[in-house]
């Protein structure tokens, strides 16, 4: 095997550590902290944006409610969903799970661009506090995909939206470049392709998407906001203008979209299945090339969000059968995650758990998708709360709750500190029946004839609605029971050591929290990280550190 | 730390477990097929929703057993393989990376899967949709979406008919789909809305500028429901209508009294409103109206201005048509609708009203103060 | 990095170097697929239209339009041969043609303002207005941010920024500059030729 990247000496270099508190903890370059960053604020508007959910299941509870007007109502889901897509998975899968662990598991000292790095989170909280301030002025209302003509009625709220939206486009642009040119060009020496952890092999074809998909959003964006304030006739039907033609553009990144919010997620489960089962993951091959073929893929499926939307015949079943196509890599992952169970030393720890809970919704979420691929089939299920079941089992099934497996998976590598073992498994549990619990009797209802973004139903949706609510209640619940283990942990948790769970990768051979310049040496690479039972494949890496999970 | 090599790579355990799955998914499929869609669940009211349903019968029969065999394995390797107190904390699984024929299977017989579901796919797409040959024998219609009710044009009718379309059993139609508004300004003019009608398993959303031609052929006797099915604006979740499916006979009679009310002289005789019921007024109010007006002062607009002290308001002694707000002009509105600034306020036909719908609200409307 | 440009190894030099510019390069990928998208909302709108151009839209002039393309790609020429004046140690050679790109792509700004001011169609005039004067304009943009660019290179040149092996700033502005000359081939045509 050819070994590439021999040696880096500009980037191996240690630099003084930062001094003051504003370098330290405001403005840091430091890829950890930087992480960490993200980790906080995106974990602030998961929480907003769930609050809206939970506003949004109160006036659902039964029909002709009128807990929220019908303005605010709509405004609650719009919100909730621009948040959760673009002020919570993207940033902390991107931002938060790609700053803080891919950067260790190359061997690198930091990212290729520190600086652009720090500039693209700090774009990421203004991007916020104008998508909430919105409210203020009419928040926009409809949903995140805001089609005009309505869009273009609506009141000033939705240009706060548009620039909103924007920034956050930016900065996931600038990331995606970033991490892409990281993966690239400074992998230690001898991590060629076939020895690079999984978890960067999803980051490194998620920055890709970031980098090519978001550029189409800020022109959709742009589009949308210069009609709006300036009249440029892109989307006005009485001058030419076509209100389809912002779907084709919005979908065109938003397809992408779906999969830089799930790709991550692939990476964490591929990290944590081979840990607590300690045994290689079963087709690392298919799983990374697959993830390739996903990534490119996926800019060739957008119009199956457009299947009512007067296309013609042949782009309705060519579009059909690409995303027939790409379920086909998605299945190859599922199948070879199961089977990297198979075999094993299997310790049911939460992370793990996590896993599972992804897999099972996940496969779930992706069989509905297949339903909905079907044109004549999507004809009836489109735009109804079938949708809305799919898009929370795959959305909230697959990245939420391969966020969690990630957080509990990596919370000691950041804090130096163990989440309780006991707590974890409570709120995964709880988290896992009330999740199913809200969205699976969606798609009956959705089947049955509800359509979706209404504040009001036909009464006879009424129990099943009663019911989808108050499990929604208990799954907000159930998230307090994480942040209860999370102040407890950060307060008084049991010290982690540089490697509690016996991975191979390599951000466990360093001490946890890990040092500003993560790797003493860095380190070379002799064969790939899933080995379990060869000698770790490692040269200038302190072989003394525990690699015998601590339980 | 050596991987455990002693049993078989597929011992008796695994094939039992995969015999247990078997008959689970053997027993879900089973339901999947003979479950009657039409009876139990949602009336296949047209003749295109029987393949569209089996279609999805189809994908559901080969969603079942993926969906236990994922389930499964991961309950039962997760029994199986875990780590047993005994062993060290350290212990190793298995070290097999891959298997290429393994993978090349379960990679050809999910494509293989989707390739059916495709062509079985393609081969519905035409049948709602008008080609040459139906376009001449189908009766064509118009289907034109506004904010924020449905307006259906049948040929030979003048008048248009509001929410409520009747159609004949057994006659294929060709529904031209579109969206309008009277104003085509970019800002107040017409948005996407969408014709679904669960029954039929059709939808097609309504775009301003394009006409869409959707084809069906009603096979069932009934009420079914149109639900709007694309964010349309404050009225859109109320945006619903009907299709009475009739008999040739009872649809006949229905057409000659739409086509009697359009030779009539519009408004010859204005509603009565003696005998107004405040409260049944109340309950109409508050189930169409408040879409669009809030039961408070003027200033409290939603899209409409809000109704309270509708009729002794100094500050706004007029309604929306520019006349005195008197209870008969009142009626007058709700009778023929009216256009303002915030958008149009449908007529009676658009909202599904009675002559004795719109006396009652007219009462409760005196009645209703700040 | 806290080591300075000139102070690094010339084997650390060789790996900052190669950073930057594949995130150039990566930058300029996605700076293009903007335009696409531009471009694509172009052609729909066009494809969708009964009549092009829309009624009472003029198409612009091409004649104008051509000298102001010659203006640019000779820009791009001066550039290329800058570069090469560069490499051959050909200092005063360098700054003057470095000067002249700078000329040359005012030039094409003035010839850009000139012709919207004399075109009747208006930015939200028409859905041909719309797609010109975004595309054009956001293209007028990136020259604008181009030969700023380039004034910058002048500068850090006569301040002897740069040595004969060490000039990424100046890798770059050629890179950028050609982009921007690309994107007006392919404006160009979509515009005044097809």
């Amino acid at each position: 095997m050819s070994v590439t990247n021999v040696g880096h000496p500009a980037s191996s270099h240690i630099h003084p550590p930062p001094d003051t508190f504003i370098k330290k903890y405001v403005f840091s370059l430091d890829h950890k902290v930087i992480a960490v960053q993200y980790f906080i604020t995106g974990g602030l508007f998961f929480v907003l944006a769930g609050l809206l959910a939970e506003l949004m299941r109160v006036q659902l509870m039964g029909p002709n409610n009128h807990v929220l007007s019908i303005s605010t109502y709509n405004q609650a889901y719009s919100v909730h969903g621009s948040a959760m897509v673009w002020l919570v998975i993207i940033p902390l899968l991107t931002g938060g799970f790609g700053n803080l662990v891919m950067p260790l598991q190359i061997g690198a000292r930091d990212v290729a661009f520190p600086w652009l790095n720090m500039i693209s989170f700090w774009l990421f909280p203004p991007a916020g506090i104008l998508l909430f301030a919105s409210f203020l002025y009419g928040a926009p209302q409809a949903g995140w995909t805001e089609y005009p003509p309505f869009s273009v009625q609506a009141s000033f709220g939705t240009s706060m939206w548009c620039m909103a939206i924007f920034l956050i486009g930016v900065s996931a642009t600038i990331t995606g470049l970033n991490f892409l040119v990281t993966i690239v060009k400074m992998r230690a020496p001898g991590m060629t392709w076939t020895r690079t952890p999984l978890f960067v092999w999803a980051t490194g074809v998620t920055a890709f998407l970031s980098m090519i998909a978001t550029a189409n959003l800020s022109a959709a964006l742009a589009g949308l906001f210069i009609q709006r304030e300036f009249g440029v006739p892109f989307y006005d039907v009485s001058r030419g203008g076509a209100p389809v033609l912002w779907q084709h553009v919005f979908w065109f990144y938003s397809h992408p979209a779906v999969y830089i919010m799930i790709l991550p997620a692939f990476g964490i489960v591929s990290e944590v299945i081979p840990t607590f089962v300690r045994r290689p993951i079963f087709g690392y091959k298919a799983i990374a090339y697959s993830s390739a073929t996903i990534g490119l893929l996926s800019f060739m499926v957008w119009a199956h969000h457009m299947f009512t939307s007067g296309l013609q015949h042949w782009e309705q079943f060519a579009f059909m059968v690409l995303t027939m196509l790409i379920a086909v890599p998605t299945g190859i992952k599922i199948f070879s995650w199961v089977a990297s169970l198979w075999g094993g030393k299997i310790r049911l720890d939460s992370p793990l758990l996590f896993v599972f809970g992804f897999l099972s919704t996940f496969t779930f979420g992706g069989v509905t998708g297949i339903l909905l691929a079907s044109v004549p089939v999507d004809v009836h299920e489109h735009a109804s709360y079938f949708v809305v079941a799919h898009l929370h089992y795959v959305l909230f099934g697959g990245s939420m709750f391969g966020i969690f497996a990630g957080i509990y998976y990596w919370w000691p590598k950041m804090t130096g500190r163990l989440l309780d073992e006991r707590l974890g498994k409570w709120h995964f549990w709880s988290m896992f029946v009330a999740f199913n619990a809200t969205f699976l009797p969606m798609h009956w209802i959705g089947l049955h004839g509800m359509p979706r973004r209404v504040a009001t139903y036909d009464p006879i949706y009424t129990s099943t609605n009663e019911f989808v609510s108050i499990s929604a209640f208990v799954l907000g619940l159930s998230m307090l029971l994480f942040a209860y283990n999370a102040l407890r942990s950060a307060k008084n948790g049991e010290i982690a050591g540089p490697n509690p769970w016996g991975g191979r990768t390599l951000e466990w051979m360093i001490p946890s929290p890990a040092p500003y310049y993560n790797f003493k040496e860095i380190p070379i690479v002799l064969s790939g990280p899933y080995d379990y039972g060869k000698p770790l494949p490692y040269a200038n890496v302190d072989q003394e550190l525990a690699t015998v999970p601590v339980h | 730390m050596k991987p455990d090599t002693h049993q078989p790579l597929l011992d008796s355990g695994f094939w039992r477990a995969v015999v247990v799955m078997a008959v689970i998914s053997a027993v879900l499929m089973y339901i999947v097929v003979v479950y009657p869609i039409d009876r139990a669940f949602l009336p296949e009211a047209s003749v295109v929703s029987i393949p569209i349903d089996n279609l999805f019968k189809f994908s559901m029969f080969f969603s079942v057993p993926i969906l236990v065999y994922v389930n499964g394995f991961i309950i039962y390797f997760a029994f199986r393989y875990r780590r047993r107190p005994e062993e060290p904390i350290d212990a190793v699984g298995s070290p097999i990376h891959d298997h290429p024929a393994l993978e090349t299977t379960w990679t050809i017989v999910p494509s293989v899967l989707m390739i059916v579901l495709a062509v079985l796919s393609y081969f519905i797409i035409p049948m709602y949709y008008p080609t040459e040959q139906a376009a001449k024998s189908d009766v064509t219609m118009e289907a034109i979406g506004h904010k924020f009710y449905f307006e259906f044009r049948y040929p030979g009718l003048k008048q248009s008919v509001m929410n409520e379309m009747h159609l004949p059993i057994g006659v294929p139609v060709t529904l031209d789909i579109t969206s309008y508004e009277e104003t085509l300004d970019v800002k107040t003019g017409p948005v996407l809305h969408s014709f679904w009608v669960p029954e039929f398993r059709l939808k097609q959303d309504m775009i301003p500028g394009m006409v869409v031609p959707i084809h069906f052929t009603p096979r069932e006797i009934g009420t079914f429901r149109i639900v709007c099915a694309e964010f349309c604006g404050l009225g859109h979740s109320h945006m619903w209508g009907k299709v009475v499916v009739e008999s040739k006979t009872d649809f006949d009679k229905w057409y000659a009294g739409q086509q009697t009310q359009a030779a009539a002289p519009e408004a010859a005789k204005p509603i009565s409103l003696a005998g107004g019921d405040a409260s049944a007024g109340q309950t109409l109010f508050n189930a169409k109206c408040t879409a669009c007006h809030n039961a408070a002062p003027f200033s409290q607009t939603k899209v409409g201005p809000g109704l309270a002290d509708l009729f002794d308001d100094p500050q706004h002694p007029n309604l929306v048509t520019g006349k005195k707000a008197t209870p008969a002009n009142v009626a007058d509105i709700l009778e023929h609708g009216a256009h303002g600034s915030y958008g149009t306020m449908p007529n009676m036909h658009a909202n599904g009203l009675t002559d004795k719908d719109v006396a009652n609200l007219v009462a409760y409307l005196q009645t209703l103060h700040k | 990095m806290a080591v300075h440009a000139f102070t690094m190894s010339d084997l650390e030099y060789a790996e900052i170097r190669s950073h930057r510019l594949l995130g150039f390069l990566f930058f300029l990928i996605s700076d293009c697929v903007i335009f696409g998208d531009f471009i694509f909302s172009y052609l729909y709108l066009r494809n969708a239209a009964p009549i092009w151009p829309p009624v009472g839209i003029e198409r612009p002039y091409l004649y104008l339009a051509a000298v102001n393309s010659v203006v640019l790609f000779g820009s791009g020429a001066t550039m290329h041969f800058a570069m090469e004046a560069f490499r051959h140690s050909n200092r005063t050679r360098f700054v003057g043609l470095l000067l002249a790109t700078i000329v040359l792509g005012s030039l094409f700004l003035g010839g850009q303002a000139y012709e919207y001011t004399h075109l009747r169609d208006t930015w939200a005039g028409s859905t041909f207005g719309a797609s010109f004067f975004t595309l054009t304009g956001m293209h007028g943009f990136h020259v604008f941010i181009g030969v700023i660019f380039l004034i910058t290179v002048l500068i850090q040149t006569l301040r002897g920024t740069y040595s004969a092996h060490r000039y990424f700033g100046l890798t770059a502005a050629t890179l950028y500059w050609h982009f921007v000359d690309v994107i007006w081939v392919a404006l160009f045509f979509l515009f005044y030729i097809y």
